[in-house]
């Protein structure tokens, strides 16, 4: 076996053809981990070296062609940092995987507890007690191992929020309850990094994008910074569906930001969104 | 004149039937906010036709409002 990295990937890749007839190659996961210890590589850099010469990993074959291979590798290099591991931060957590977002940085300091089971993909009856956060590594571990995570149990403060978002490509704000996130807003507008943020209550979602220096959602919820409050949510609970749906839009920009496109939950073109699952209604606004 | 209000989370039992109202030329958002019975510390972001704006603005013919109360769950 030779140990040229484009020889070895094409050893080991395979012929397959999409749905519409058209011709690839593929590599199976377990193609790639041979290829990354021939290589002496991570997997991760081997499937961006495997994407570089058009050879799509198995496990992304379905993400083609809404992505194609320049764009799956850009993900691959994507440095994501993530906020919570609860209700939105699991499935977030799990959709970065299984898109193929190669770096993720997580912390949440909490364990699960029933109350979670209504709505948080990590929660199960065998995680109950346990951290969310070693679910998290346990989930990324069984869905997609290219991806670097580092997940610690810790509780974000004020004064850790700009470092723990720092060089990161994108932040992304899945805290529970408004207490802290303020906080974090700040703490990416420190770090000069765009924040995707979403909440949820009874059966509204939203999601929003602030780039460093612009006004977010907490920023009007909490005028002059009082979190003290009650939010909606501790009246009308919060609902899986509503859930998936800010998850889904949060990952959908993701995504943009990752290739370089312009946000469309904020910036300057941009809007966030308001989903009401109770009326069906979907609507666009302006936060600057 | 018609509006369309559109009330969110817990602001949602306020809403008029359908979305739909008719209010006086030259309402405010407040005024509107007062008419719909709401508490207005409860309105913690209010939208006139995509844009931000405060309690104080006044309304048009065909304006679309959105009002939303604090939320944060995930």
């Amino acid at each position: 076996m030779n140990t040229d990295p484009g020889r070895t990937l094409d050893d080991l890749a395979e012929s397959a053809s999409m749905p519409d007839g058209s011709p690839v190659r593929t590599i199976s996961p377990r193609a790639v981990r041979s290829a990354a210890h021939l290589l002496g590589l991570s997997l991760r850099e081997t499937e961006i070296l495997a994407l570089e010469r058009e050879i799509i990993p198995a496990r992304y074959l379905r993400n083609f062609n809404s992505l194609d291979c320049p764009s799956q590798a850009a993900l691959l290099r994507t440095r994501v940092a993530l906020v919570g591991l609860g209700g939105l931060g699991g499935p977030l957590l799990e959709g970065l995987a299984r898109l193929g977002f190669g770096m993720v940085r997580a912390a949440d300091h909490d364990v699960f507890e029933p109350s979670n089971l209504n709505r948080q993909l990590l929660a199960t009856g065998a995680t109950l007690g346990l951290p969310k956060a070693r679910a998290a590594a346990q989930r990324v571990e069984d869905v997609n191992p290219a991806v670097e995570l580092n997940v610690r149990q810790l509780f974000v403060d004020e004064a850790g929020f700009a470092e723990f978002f720092q060089d990161a490509d994108i932040a992304l704000d899945a805290l529970g309850g408004m207490a802290s996130r303020p906080a974090a807003l700040r703490g990416a507008a420190l770090a000069g990094v765009p924040m995707v943020t979403a909440s949820v209550a009874g059966w509204t979602a939203m999601a929003a994008t602030v780039l460093p220096g612009c006004p977010g959602p907490a920023d009007l919820f909490c005028p002059g910074g009082d979190t003290g409050g009650l939010c909606a949510e501790d009246h009308l609970g919060c609902l899986a569906p509503a859930i998936n749906v800010a998850v889904g839009l949060v990952l959908a920009e993701a995504v943009r930001l990752a290739l370089g496109r312009e946000p469309q939950l904020g910036g300057p073109h941009g809007r966030m969104v308001a989903v009401d699952l109770g009326t069906m209604s979907w609507d666009r606004f302006s936060l600057g | 004149m018609p509006i369309t209000v559109n009330c969110f989370a817990t602001l949602a039992q306020y809403s008029p039937p359908g979305g739909q109202m008719d209010i006086a030329p030259g309402m405010t958002t407040g005024k509107l906010v007062d008419l719909l019975g709401i508490p207005r510390d409860g309105v913690k972001i209010l939208f006139v036709n995509g844009l931000r704006v405060d309690l104080d603005a006044p309304l048009k013919d065909g304006d679309r409002v959105g009002m939303f109360p604090a939320v944060a769950g995930g």
